[in-house]
């Protein structure tokens, strides 16, 4: 048996005062939290994982936990102990788990945590031992305490991790499988024969589950059924029992009746497992573009079998001296069709193996003949047209390279699968209301498929060079284009936060890429009203409604640099007022305004 | 092993997923169409003292391999075979010295066999019986039939074209008239779209293409003159150039490659390696052997009526929960991006891990069609790429509801070989990366490397064992299995044609070849009393038989209802074995042989009860 591969996690959420404080317009920690803690779950309930995940809350109005007396460990509570993800406790943290008016030291709630997960655990077996903290870190904490229990942790062998951000995806669960062994022979003629097993290494990973239909009102799958049936291909369309059919195959323009039985009893068999070199060859004649298949197979010596380790170890190593491959008939089993592979060494740091990869059969192979592009006069290239596309390579490298080490900027093999999550939220949504239409995609998930931020940057002058030198006219005859754009210019207000959030330094540059404004935002609310009140179609009154609503939202923070942006707000509503004729509207608001600021107790500052 | 048995069986299915995603559209675009057009003079029958064999019974040959071939692999395919030279004629119009042995049809197996009646000396009596020689033949008349023989077909042909052998470099050298007449005809035949191939066979002394055919053959773009110069001694030779002639690119998609601040380029995707599979069997009538039509219908299994697409939803189960969505919902949360790769930034090509391998590669090429001027950007990429070993990183996505990945373009340079034909295009081929999930973590044990010794005699044996790989070394056994069974039954041979399987590794050359060198290594390796079939698959299958016994055993415990609720209670029914599930559904009177069926029949049961 393989060991055991799951783990314990203790989500360790801090629900406390500060953190549903927000400035306007923004989330509040809460609600990020909220959102990291969902996704987390929702992963684990969907891809049906096998770890478990306790839930321990802070700052909250009651206390609840092993260790509470009546002054130690107060407001926290264990909401969940160890076990498997599930609906319950995902529908908890969608709507049951509130922010509370309390607070509660998050060391005392780290002891209840490691208490939590060393009385849980005790007897079984983990991988890995984990608390995860989402906590702004605002509330007091006796910091003397620290050092004491970051070294009980550490003896504990468990791993503390603070989250706050949605953008922190490296907790997430992988779809993961346990890989399976398959011990075989590994033959060089018959004389040399060295015990291997192979592991899949690399696969596509798909959802286990697959949809299944159900009756559109009772929402049953039992009331749908489906039946094959067999009919003649005569004008009634007469319908034959299946007894009546036999099986047969196309051979060209003749169709060949040959029956289960005969076509079992002739075709081709396999005498069962197989990984038996058929040669070498130089790794260069193996060209990347030749794999074939779906998988990738890592092969080692057998378990506890030393000598075979030895007689592989030279194999992998005589290949990688020699920069040669073998090239390999692989039988999975016995009713498996062979396939033929190349076997190349992978040598690391801990480990050797052999790599194997399927190769194309002759019948796969399309012989395709293009227009050669080098001797093509209709697309002869200008030497400053190859400069302008060097600056582009250049602006757009995605390795930096400090002298010493490349910096992958953008690691494919790191990020997970967005249909998975995309699947996920839709089904978590779907769950909670079933009758609303799907939600937008998440904006963190957008953005991990997009560029990173500072390659779209520097990018921004070559491509700029590369559409002055270079014609290009789109001859309108693909009809989705226009489609495409309208899906991809999403003008989502919460994908444009994402935007901002993902780089806060330079909002500006984002917000000039953005296009056109449909409402007053809290970031620059005084440009947005003045570009509405500039499309002809808005209703004035409308716009400045929205426009008033934030300057109410900016007093509420009662921050100075706020009442200085509520300023700007007014002014500008004056001004345009006046433009538009509607200066009676405006001394209107401002009345109400200053009732409002009167009664609040705001002081204006500087004014 | 379950994993292993998952894969196996799910082969198919995801054989069908491919299939699906990059079934390039034969429907709109009609069907292809090729007639072998034979020059049957006396001259063609003269043995080529250097290879053996005359060049008609090479064009034979050919043209049988190509039948054989199309009936594997693209069996919509229409061919003819025409002689022309002939002294007896055959065909609609009744010209003289042109004969129709095949109309254009789908070849099947009896037409595999009258083809091969002229194959061999053997063969060349028998034509002379059968249809004779004759120097009065026009090339004029011969390409008329031909262009008759296309207009005669009433379905929608997408590809249209003529291969002519020969190795006459100037047939109508004394007869002005006819040779303007099959210039023009040869004109007309490029003006409606046939294109006319020249497939110019052996002749002592050297075919001249200037003499007559370089006005008579068409070039299309895609060919440069240089690619028709030499003539074809070898059948291999000729073989390759009908094959290079006869494959249309079809294009799986056309998309756009956007750059960025609104640069775009359009390429169109190939597939350049596509996986040949057995076809699937189809249901024929008993009592006529025609094919019969499978209709799949969907009804209420309560009031058994009809249910239309409408009428249904899609559901997948968690835990005890059905989440229902709409059908159109199930592929709307599929979709990312339209049809497109878009630009992320470059890397240098060694960062292109070797073993991040999840699916076969594609191909791009430029396409002027959507955008103009994309061959030109295109073209500077690919210099610049080739030159600075770089490849580029795009999010690709193939089609409207398919979610995004990412993939590496490795730029290509062409590559031409001996005779000048091409062996591999310019373009960029589309490496598909593997995603954080799509990667596994294998434990290992620890590393015991191999000393110099062992090392060094290993690679004596790799040096003895080297040979030259190519791609299209290797037949599929399975399918040519199939195929050979096939034409046995349907040409009633006694016996299917013997069949080489390349696949299997030929253990007594292998062993001729490393001689002692075999027992040197092992004697290095492994101590004197080691038996490697001792310590593998055979004594694990012992041992594997007494564990079974033991885990027999063990389910006769049965699960107790208290148990299977409390394992319900902290979802970990999950860790309970097959059997032991189905042990506990037997109890219970539930269905289910996967584990998920079982552990949802379970699960749903516990609900209600």
């Amino acid at each position: 048996m393989a060991p055991s591969a799951k783990s314990a996690v203790v989500l360790c959420w801090d629900v406390g005062r500060t953190m549903s404080m927000a400035l306007p317009g923004e989330e509040s920690s809460f609600e990020q939290a909220k959102k990291v803690v969902l996704l987390f779950i929702q992963r684990q309930v969907f891809a049906e994982s096998k770890d478990e995940t306790a839930l321990v809350l802070f700052g909250t109005d009651g206390t609840s936990n092993p260790l509470a007396t009546s002054d130690q460990y107060q407001h926290i509570i264990v909401h969940r102990g160890l076990m498997i993800p599930d609906f319950d406790l995902l529908e908890d943290v969608h709507s049951g788990i509130k922010a509370s008016d309390d607070q509660a030291d998050f060391l005392d709630a780290l002891i209840v945590c490691m208490d939590l997960l060393q009385k849980q655990t005790l007897g079984k077996k983990y991988e890995k031992l984990h608390i995860a903290v989402f906590t702004d870190l605002s509330s007091p904490f006796s910091s003397d305490q620290l050092d004491v229990i970051i070294d009980n942790m550490k003896r504990a062998g468990i791993t503390l991790q603070f989250l706050e951000s949605v953008e922190q995806l490296s907790i997430f669960k992988k779809i993961e499988r346990k890989p399976m062994a398959w011990p075989c022979q590994l033959t060089i003629g018959s004389k040399i024969t060295i015990n291997i097993v192979a592991y899949k290494a690399i696969t596509e990973e798909k959802i286990k589950k697959s949809w299944i239909s159900v009756d559109a009102k009772t929402l049953r799958k039992e009331d749908v059924r489906r039946e094959t049936v067999y009919c003649l291909n005569d004008d009634n369309e007469t319908e034959v029992t299946m007894e009546d059919t036999i099986q047969g195959f196309r051979y060209g323009s003749d169709i060949i009746p040959f029956s289960q039985v005969d076509q079992e009893q002739m075709k081709y068999k396999t005498n069962g497992k197989c990984f038996s070199v058929l040669g070498f060859t130089k790794s260069v004649q193996v060209l990347r573009h030749y794999y074939v298949g779906r998988q990738v197979l890592k092969v080692f010596a057998a378990k506890d079998d030393e000598h075979a380790a030895v007689a592989l170890s030279a194999l992998i190593h005589s290949l990688e001296e020699l920069e040669m491959v073998a090239i390999v008939r692989y039988v999975y089993d016995r009713r498996s069709n062979p396939q033929i592979g190349v076997a190349f060494p992978l040598i690391k740091d801990k480990y050797e193996c052999l790599t194997y990869v399927q190769l194309p059969f002759m019948e796969d192979l399309r012989q395709f003949t293009f227009t050669s592009l080098k001797n093509n006069k209709k697309a002869a290239v200008s030497e400053e047209q190859l400069s302008a596309v060097d600056a582009l390579i250049d602006s757009m490298n995605l390795v930096m390279d400090d002298g010493e080490e490349l910096e992958d900027l953008f690691k494919v093999s790191k990020i997970p699968n967005p249909h998975f999550q995309r699947l996920f939220q839709c089904l978590q949504w779907k769950a909670f209301q079933p009758d609303d239409p799907l939600p937008p995609l998440d904006p963190h998930l957008k953005s991990m498929l997009d560029q990173p931020q500072e390659v779209a940057d520097s990018s921004l002058a070559s491509l700029e060079q590369l559409k002055k030198l270079f014609t290009l006219r789109d001859s309108g005859k693909k009809k989705e284009q226009k489609m495409a754009q309208q899906i991809f210019k999403n003008n989502d207000p919460e994908e444009q936060d994402a935007k901002r959030a993902r780089s806060d330094d330079d909002f500006n540059i984002v917000s000039l890429a953005e296009g056109t404004v449909t409402a007053v935002g809290s970031l620059n609310p005084a440009k947005d009203f003045q570009a509405l009140v500039q499309q002809k179609n808005v209703n004035f009154g409308e716009v400045t409604k929205q426009l008033m609503e934030r300057v109410y939202q900016f007093l509420e923070v009662k921050n100075h640099q706020y009442y200085m942006k509520s300023l700007d707000c007014v002014k500008v509503c004056r001004k345009e007022a006046a433009k538009v004729g509607e200066s009676q509207h405006f001394n209107t608001i401002l009345k109400t305004l200053k009732e409002n600021v009167e009664q609040k107790g705001c002081k204006i500052s500087g004014s | 092993m379950s994993d292993w048995r998952a894969h196996y069986h799910n082969e198919d299915e995801e054989d069908q997923d491919e299939a699906e995603e990059n079934e390039e559209d034969v429907k709109f675009t009609g069907r292809d169409s090729l007639i072998f057009l034979i020059d049957a003079s006396e001259s063609m029958f003269e043995v080529n003292s250097e290879t053996e064999i005359s060049p008609f019974d090479m064009t034979i040959q050919c043209v049988h391999k190509v039948y054989t071939s199309k009936i594997i692999s693209s069996d919509r395919d229409l061919l003819a075979v025409v002689f022309f030279g002939t002294q007896k004629h055959k065909n609609s119009v009744d010209f003289k010295h042109v004969y129709v042995l095949h109309d254009l049809d789908s070849p099947g197996a009896k037409r595999v066999l009258e083809l091969d009646r002229y194959q061999g000396e053997k063969g060349y009596k028998l034509f002379k019986e059968d249809l004779g020689h004759s120097w009065d033949g026009s090339l004029g008349d011969a390409l008329w039939v031909c262009s008759n023989l296309f207009s005669d077909i009433r379905l929608k042909l997408s590809h249209k074209r003529i291969m002519l052998f020969t190795n006459n470099d100037n047939p109508h050298a004394n007869d002005s008239s006819k040779a303007r007449m099959a210039r023009t005809k040869a004109n007309d035949l490029r003006e409606t779209g046939i294109i006319l191939d020249l497939m110019h066979l052996w002749k002592s002394g050297g075919f001249d293409i200037s003499l007559f055919y370089r006005d008579i053959v068409s070039l299309s773009e895609d060919e440069d003159v240089g690619m028709q110069l030499k003539e074809s001694a070898k059948l291999d030779d000729l073989l390759r150039k009908v094959w290079a002639k006869d494959y249309k690119k079809r294009v799986v998609s056309r998309m756009n490659l956007n750059l960025g601040g609104g640069v775009e380029l359009s390429v169109g995707v190939y597939n350049l390696i596509h996986s040949a599979r057995r076809p699937a069997a189809i249901r024929l009538y008993r009592e006529t052997n025609e094919p019969v039509k499978i209709k799949t219908r969907w009804f209420n299994g309560e009031t058994g009526s009809l249910l239309l697409p409408s009428d249904t939803k899609k559901a997948q189960v968690y835990g005890q929960r059905q989440i229902v969505l709409e059908k159109e919902e199930t592929e709307e949360l599929r979709r990312f991006d339209n049809p497109s790769l878009v630009l992320i930034g470059f890397k240098p090509l060694s960062l292109l891990k070797k073993h991040h391998h999840i699916r076969p590669s594609q191909f791009i090429y430029p396409e002027e069609e959507l955008i103009a001027g994309s061959t030109t950007l295109f073209r500077a990429l690919l210099t610049k790429c080739l030159e600075r070993n770089v490849c580029i990183i795009c999010r690709y996505t193939p089609r409207r509801n398919t979610p995004p990945r990412f993939v590496a373009m490795v730029p290509q340079e062409e590559q031409l070989d001996s005779q000048g034909m091409q062996t591999m295009p310019s373009g960029f081929h589309l490496i598909f990366l593997p995603f954080a999930d799509d990667i596994r973590k294998i434990s290992f044990t620890g590393k015991v490397v191999a000393d110099r010794d062992q090392i060094e005699k290993m690679k004596r044996v790799v040096q003895k064992l080297k040979f030259k790989y190519r791609p299209d070394s290797f037949e599929n056994p399975v399918i040519q299995k199939h195929f050979r069974n096939l034409e046995a039954l349907a040409l009633d041979l006694k016996e299917p044609e013997e069949m080489e399987d390349l696949t299997l590794a030929k253990n007594d050359v292998i062993d001729g070849r490393i001689e002692q060198l075999a027992e040197e290594f092992t004697s290095l390796v492994y101590p004197p009393d080691y038996n490697p079939d001792a310590k593998g698959p055979q004594k694990r299958k012992l041992d594997e038989s007494a564990g079974r016994a033991e885990k027999k055993a063990k389910v006769e415990v049965l699960v107790g209802e208290d148990e299977i609720r409390q394992h319900l209670r902290s979802g970990t029914l999950g860790k309970l074995t097959v059997p032991m599930l189905k042990e506990v559904c037997k109890q219970y009177g539930l269905k289910g042989s996967k584990k998920q069926e079982l552990l949802d029949a379970i699960t749903s049961y516990f609900s209600k009860h």
